[in-house]
């Protein structure tokens, strides 16, 4: 038999697979790369009170961000917001995905769905909840002042506090599930070697789980960290119009004050602080591993 | 049973269980290995084996019982603090760190210093000729060399008791054979007290001094290989041990004695021997042309160096096994005649245990000399 039958297969397969993949291309390219781009080209653009939007390609909007110390404010704000959200979710979340992942309980699958449980109810609806529950005329508020425990309601609505708490309570199940497939992988008996081996409970977790556990804390720190810096309703009903952040100053541009290029450049700004974040704390992390 | 503490006890279990829910794993162990011993857990599947060793190693909490290790009541202790070293099925390697890392792991983990890490890991390394591949990552090994690996980070640490589940199950046969005599001369070149777990019958007679046969969570003998194969204390441990095993055919009452259904002129044993088991290792019987119990092939088996001819007994249904040297290419239905050999092994019927004082010179009511020959 001649060697071009399987040639042929295989390059059929490529072409297939190429195929395959040309619709989540275009979805991208339509859906996020032509926007970003022209919401790129706008924020060159010069805005006149007025006029709306005037053809240009300055820098003005870029400068006006980082001379402003308001704007410079909200944006260190949300970054403290987001590592501080990212952090708890990853204290909280690795124990848990860790007993998701080795139970041998017959009920695992009702935990796991007990942990997502919280993502079926959107962040709009929850935080109108927490706004009936916390609230200074809120349930919790009233009864603790028809108690007479407390005379002024207390201050828990319209706080960072509310805020960190609302996004941790959004973003811990997507930390929970990428750390849990992760440590899912790791056979039970490397940990029990390692304490066979001698080493102390917390030393198997520093060199063994944790290092194992890698690829999940990179992936679910990542996505907790994006979710955050971008959150957009759980700060405005939690934090209240005092409380701004990166993702509600970019609607309020576009849609209250109707500038389309601070916005622009606003959207810009948040879009690389992000990804420079990630990308540094992803190289720090990897860095560290390897040295050891 | 007293088990009082006998510092000259490497190992020491005394009734030692093990329930998992409603299943015990462990119904009562005790056994005992000497300091520089080569013990075999060996059982069918399921029947403990691993769940002893992780009692054993402190990786599983006895339910009730006392464990001592060199004298010392380690029961309630972490594997850590046991003196022990374990080798698991699946290696369990370090898949994050280099081949060195892994056999220094442990060594790390209890503070010895540096230099002293360093020249015992040449040590080791040397020891199961891995020298050369330490910078390596455990992915980037054959199953042998990560069994290697396995072994010295097992042995680096000194531990006077090395415990091993199944380590050589995921070989293949030729491995196989050249890792068990490797392990056996490396336990003794270091005096280890090993307690190794195989389900493996051949693994287990080779390489023990002692093998303590399990069946479903319980010590069903206790023995070194020679007394587990001329004494088998039960009719499991008969039909376990062997290739072929034992074979066990059913005494019942004759004229003269206890006889074989199908061969009625043949008395084997006493008259109250009827309903009992006959147990005849197959290597142990030989074919006569002349004399012996009557017999007609049922089926053969060649092994290459040897052929297991499958013998129905007279006009009956009863099947003895014949291991006879060498390619034998009787057809199915060929009479023949067996010459029982002088032991023969006899198990109650209702228990199930060997019984002990069975007149020997009666089993072998056949002394003719000519020996068949196998065409
Ligand atoms: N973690 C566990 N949970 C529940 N049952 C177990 C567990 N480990 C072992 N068993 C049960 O205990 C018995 C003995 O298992 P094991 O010691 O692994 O046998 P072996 O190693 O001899 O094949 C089996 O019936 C097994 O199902
Ligand atoms: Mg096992």
């Amino acid at each position: 038999m001649s060697t071009t039958a399987p040639e042929a297969v295989a390059g059929a397969r490529k072409n297939l697979a190429g195929l395959l993949v040309v619709p989540a291309t275009l979805f991208v390219a339509i859906g996020l790369i032509g926007p970003l781009a022209i919401l790129f080209r706008y924020s060159l653009n010069k805005f006149v009170p007025g006029q709306f939007m005037v053809d240009g390609l300055v820098i003005e909007n870029y400068v006006k961000f980082f001379t402003d110390t308001y704007y410079l404010n909200v944006l260190v704000r949300t970054v403290r917001v987001a590592v501080i959200c990212t952090l708890a979710c990853l204290i909280m979340g690795f124990p848990l995905a860790y007993v998701l992942a080795r139970t041998q309980s017959r009920f695992k699958n009702l935990l796991v769905i007990a942990v997502v449980l919280p993502l079926f109810v959107g962040n709009a609806v929850r935080a109108a909840g927490w706004m009936t529950a916390f609230g200074s005329k809120g349930a919790l508020n009233a009864s603790l002042m028809a108690m007479g425990l407390i005379d002024q309601p207390l201050e828990i609505m319209f706080t960072e506090n509310a805020v960190l708490i609302g996004i941790v309570a959004v973003n811990l199940p997507f930390m929970v599930l990428s750390l849990q497939s992760v440590i899912e992988g790791i056979p039970r008996q490397v940990e029990e070697a390692a304490f066979s081996l001698g080493a102390a409970p917390g030393a198997m977790f520093r060199r063994v789980l944790w290092p194992l556990a890698l690829p999940g804390v990179l992936a679910g720190t990542i996505l907790t960290f994006i979710l955050a810096m971008n959150a957009y309703a759980t700060p405005v009903l939690l934090g209240g119009p005092k409380f701004q952040m990166m993702g509600p100053l970019v609607y309020g541009q576009f849609a209250q004050q109707n500038n389309w290029p601070f916005g622009g450049a606003i959207s810009f700004i948040l879009m690389t602080a992000t990804i420079l974040l990630t990308a540094v704390a992803h190289l720090i992390v990897q860095g560290r591993y390897r040295n050891r | 049973m007293s088990f009082a503490s006998h510092p000259d006890d490497a190992i020491r279990l005394a009734d030692v269980r093990k329930q998992f829910g409603d299943t015990a794993a462990l119904a009562g162990v005790s056994l005992k290995a000497k300091p520089g011993s080569f013990v075999v857990l060996l059982g069918p599947s399921g029947c403990g084996k691993s769940t002893l060793l992780r009692v054993l190693a402190g990786l599983e909490q006895a339910t009730s019982g006392t464990i001592e290790l060199s004298g010392r009541d380690v029961s309630r202790l972490p594997p850590a603090q046991r003196g022990i070293s374990m080798v698991f099925q699946s290696y369990a390697l370090f898949p994050h760190l280099s081949v060195a890392e892994n056999i220094v792991f442990g060594l790390k983990a209890r503070g010895v210093p540096a230099a002293d890490r360093a020249a015992r890991l040449k040590d080791a390394a040397a020891l199961v000729g891995l020298g050369h591949l330490l910078e390596r990552r455990p992915s980037q090994l054959s199953g042998g060399q990560q069994q290697r690996v396995a072994l010295a980070r097992a042995i680096v640490a000194q531990a006077p008791i090395c415990l091993m589940d199944e380590p050589l199950s995921n070989l293949d046969a030729k491995l196989r054979n050249e890792m068990r005599r490797e392990i056996r001369a490396l336990q003794q070149r270091l005096k280890l007290t090993m307690v190794y777990v195989t389900h493996d019958q051949a693994e287990a007679m080779s390489m023990a001094d002692q093998v303590v046969l399990m069946r479903d969570g319980h010590v069903e003998q206790d023995a070194s290989p020679a007394e587990l194969y001329a004494r088998p204390a039960t009719r499991f441990a008969a039909t376990f041990i062997g290739t072929p095993p034992m074979s066990l055919v059913r005494l019942t009452a004759g004229e003269g004695g206890a006889v074989l259904e199908g061969a009625p002129g043949h008395v084997l044993a006493p008259a109250q021997a009827a309903g009992q088991w006959l147990g005849v290792r197959p290597e142990e019987i030989v074919l006569s042309d002349a004399e012996g119990l009557p017999a007609g092939i049922a089926g053969a088996e060649f092994l290459g160096g040897e052929t297991v001819l499958s013998c129905v007994i007279g006009t009956g249904t009863q099947v003895l096994q014949v291991r006879v040297p060498g390619l034998c290419a009787l057809p199915v239905g060929t009479p023949v005649r067996l010459r029982l050999p002088q032991t023969l092994h006899l198990f109650d019927d209702a228990t199930g245990r060997r019984i002990e004082d069975f007149p020997s010179n009666l089993a072998s009511p056949f002394s003719s000399k000519d020996n068949a020959t196998c065409r």
